[in-house]
């Protein structure tokens, strides 16, 4: 892997503790001596966030596909009829 | 051509499971709204909440869920409707549990995260469906290289860090951008 590359690895490890112990401190040092590092870590914890909502607004989108389904085909007409007996008395 | 067919199977799983999760435990959880005086409305918004709960969970722990799913989604849902309508922001005695089941948006405290994110959806989206792969659904390297067609676990790991290289430079971009714009 280019030099680019193996520093983001020694980030992502980093984020998420996954630094071998003998390494952890020589990376606690080079944040120490070197600013840019710290701002490449804070860039990688946003990516990072950004990846988990990317993800969440995905499985979201599953599970509206799945509720719309089960709302809506002739197969799941007596699961609909269950539910919805719940809602009818007020 | 096994190949389309391990495509979709990890999205063809959750399907799967999310209507397995629906066909199990909404009823229950909807007539616990429904007592309560909820609509069929506050049901399903809080049923899909406790299962994106649910699923974060299971996925970040080897902890199977699966013999109590039903009363666990239960107990979810019970916890987010307290916190919805009855939750008294003075008042509240499991203030400390509140951290696991929240699921607020993140991105949307951050003044450029919703345009960031629309952005990405689009320019960068083999990217994010790549890393969500992997950091958010917690699938196997193996699987990953399967999926988006990579030789082997090694062309996909080198794979995964070009793209979060990627977007990394996008989030700095941003970032450099809005600290320009409030100087």
């Amino acid at each position: 892997m280019r030099t680019s590359l193996n520093e983001i690895k020694e980030i992502d490890d980093h984020v998420l503790g996954q630094t071998a112990p003998d390494e952890a401190l020589l990376f606690e040092a080079k944040l120490i001596i070197n600013p840019g590092l710290t701002y490449k870590v804070m860039w990688h914890k946003q990516t990072l966030a950004l990846v988990q909502q990317y993800g969440r607004n995905s499985l979201k989108a599953e599970i509206e596909t799945v509720q719309q389904k089960l709302f809506s085909l002739p197969e799941h007409a007596g699961f609909r009829q269950k539910i919805m007996r719940l809602f009818l008395k007020r | 051509m096994t190949h389309e067919i391990v495509f979709d199977k990890p999205a063809a799983r959750r399907e799967k499971l999310i209507t397995e999760l629906y066909q199990s435990a909404f009823p229950t959880v909807a007539k616990y709204i429904s007592k309560m005086g909820g609509s069929f409305d506050d049901a399903k918004d809080i049923f899909q909440d406790a299962l994106v709960i649910y699923y974060e969970k299971a996925v970040n722990s080897d902890l199977s869920l699966h013999n109590s799913e039903k009363a666990y989604l239960l107990g979810i849902a019970k916890h987010l409707w307290f916190k919805k309508f009855k939750g008294d922001r003075h008042n509240l005695p499991l203030d400390s549990c509140t951290k696991d089941f929240d699921v607020t948006d993140e991105t949307e405290d951050q003044p450029s995260g919703v345009k960031l994110m629309r952005y990405l959806e689009t320019a960068g989206k083999k990217c994010m469906e790549l890393l969500s792969a992997f950091y958010y659904h917690k699938l196997p390297m193996k699987d990953l290289a399967d999926l988006f067609g990579y030789a082997g676990e090694r062309s996909a790991t080198v794979q995964k860090y070009k793209c979060i290289e990627k977007v990394r430079e996008t989030v700095k971009e941003q970032s450099l951008a809005y600290e320009d714009f409030i100087e």
